[in-house]
């Protein structure tokens, strides 16, 4: 009985799986690229841009997800503004997430020792550069172990996605219930494919974080 | 080359330099001496601005050092400097470290600026460890490099903020026969040290501060071996009676 459902439902809640990886892919990159932004405006010693930093991210921290998912989908188009239930989910959880990312890679931007930038600044190095080649590609490693942790938690809150009619799995998941009354197969299904994607990717993280501790105790 | 012009700092309310003038001429070795806190890391750091000071002049022939200015970064290509942690880029190797400043700073074509880094490293010694991450060197070594890195900007005058003092003692040989062959070659050089002998051996001139003022100056024969000045004295026979000092003055 499991098993006949289970292959009925599985090819929609595979769609779904689909989606849920295209929309946590794109989200993700666009919460690594704001973040950074954030991050590089809130070391800046520009008071201003400093400060215009920090504001972003406690606002964006201090709101639940599901409201500015909310917000971008269902009151941007009062001001003119259409988007499609997956675009509204990418830019929403991008922006929901770009206040971890910005915390993380600042997290990594300050803990490069002091000594060596001044260093940089000693051979003549610019502030833009100095960043590009001494602090960056160092915070980067740094940050990278938690930063793999992000896309893990990402991967499971782009479920809240479901919520503005995303077709990722949850959202799938919820339409054959209601149609089957299938619960317990349909949600066991919808929990073993996150589980199928979530676990691997921790392998993952944690695989990488053991290969760059054993790289700095070289 | 280096005229500093009765240059005054405070940090908050504490004046920790109190009027120090100092000249250096092309070519001369000067050692700065003194205790902790009598201002001698703080006369070296405003020489390429890393700190500000609050009157008085200092002047690079004739370009006048403002920590603030445009122009600080192309004085700091022509005043190198070398630090008591070494400060190396830690995720580069030795020969990566030497290239940066030429290839990014410089524009120097790569090729180019990895032979230029081949043979500094080979100059200090290191030909052997040139692929070698900083973690990988011990003190001396790093601090070999670095001396390697802020010599490839081909500085006219090198700043050495306590390049030993990081170093256990049986380390500090290495680094100051370089510093050595450096003076040899006719690189003017300010350096900050406790290392008498090599004070005595090395520099043209010495001089001792105290207080954030410059106490006693000349010859570093004639400071370190018949001071005037009773702090002078009083600095020399503490150190003298140290053991540790004593182990360190004679590194060979």
């Amino acid at each position: 009985m499991f098993l006949q459902n289970a292959i009925d439902f599985l090819p929609i809640l595979l769609k779904g799986a689909v989606i849920t990886i295209e929309i946590t892919a794109c989200a993700f990159v666009l919460s690594s690229v704001l973040g950074l932004v954030l991050a590089l405006m809130k070391v800046s010693r520009n008071r201003a841009l400093s400060t215009f930093g920090s504001t972003v991210i406690n606002l964006i921290r201090g709101l639940p997800i599901i409201v500015q998912l909310f917000y971008i989908y269902f009151v941007l188009p009062d001001m003119g503004i259409q988007l499609s239930a997956f675009q509204a989910g990418v830019i929403g959880l991008g922006i929901a997430y770009s206040a971890y990312q910005a915390e993380n890679f600042r997290a990594g931007i300050e803990a490069i020792d002091h000594g060596q930038i001044e260093a940089a600044h000693a051979i003549g190095m610019r502030g833009p550069l100095i960043m590009r080649r001494v602090v960056l590609p160092q915070a980067f490693r740094i940050a990278l172990p938690p930063y793999g942790n992000t896309l893990v938690m990402l991967l499971k809150d782009s479920s809240v996605a479901s919520t503005i009619t995303v077709a990722e799995i949850t959202r799938a998941g919820q339409l054959i219930a209601s149609s089957t009354f299938q619960n317990m197969t349909v949600y066991t299904l919808v929990a073993l494919l996150y589980l199928a994607l979530s676990l691997p990717l921790m392998f993952g993280v944690n695989q990488l974080g053991k290969q760059l501790a054993l790289r700095k105790s070289r | 080359m280096i005229e500093i012009n009765a240059i005054h700092k405070r940090f908050y309310n504490q004046e920790v330099l109190k009027g120090v003038s100092l000249s250096v001429k092309a070519g001369e070795v000067v050692c700065l001496i003194g205790p902790s806190g009598s201002g001698k890391s703080t006369v070296l750091r405003c020489i390429n601005g890393f700190e500000t000071y609050d009157a008085g002049s200092i002047t690079i022939d004739g370009v006048r050092v403002d920590a603030n200015a445009k122009n600080i970064h192309e004085l700091r290509m022509r005043v190198g400097m070398v630090f008591q942690r070494f400060n190396l880029f830690a995720h580069r190797t030795a020969l990566e470290n030497v290239m940066e400043g030429p290839v990014y700073v410089r524009r120097t074509p790569v090729a180019q600026a990895r032979e230029q880094a081949r043979q500094l490293l080979d100059k200090v010694g290191l030909s052997h460890r040139m692929n070698a991450y900083p973690s990988e060197l011990s003190g001396g070594q790093q601090q070999r490099v670095a001396i390697a890195r802020a010599l490839a900007m081909e500085p006219e005058a090198l700043l050495f903020d306590e390049p030993t003092s990081a170093l256990d003692p049986e380390l500090v040989g290495e680094v100051l026969n370089v510093m050595r062959s450096l003076a040899r070659d006719g690189m003017t050089m300010v350096v900050v040290t406790h290392e008498m002998a090599f004070a005595r051996e090395v520099a043209d001139r010495v001089c001792f501060l105290h207080g954030g003022t410059i106490c006693e100056t000349g010859p570093a024969r004639d400071v370190l071996t018949e001071p005037q000045h009773p702090r002078t004295q009083e600095f020399l026979r503490r150190l003298l009676s140290s053991s540790d000092a004593h182990a360190t003055a004679n590194p060979n």
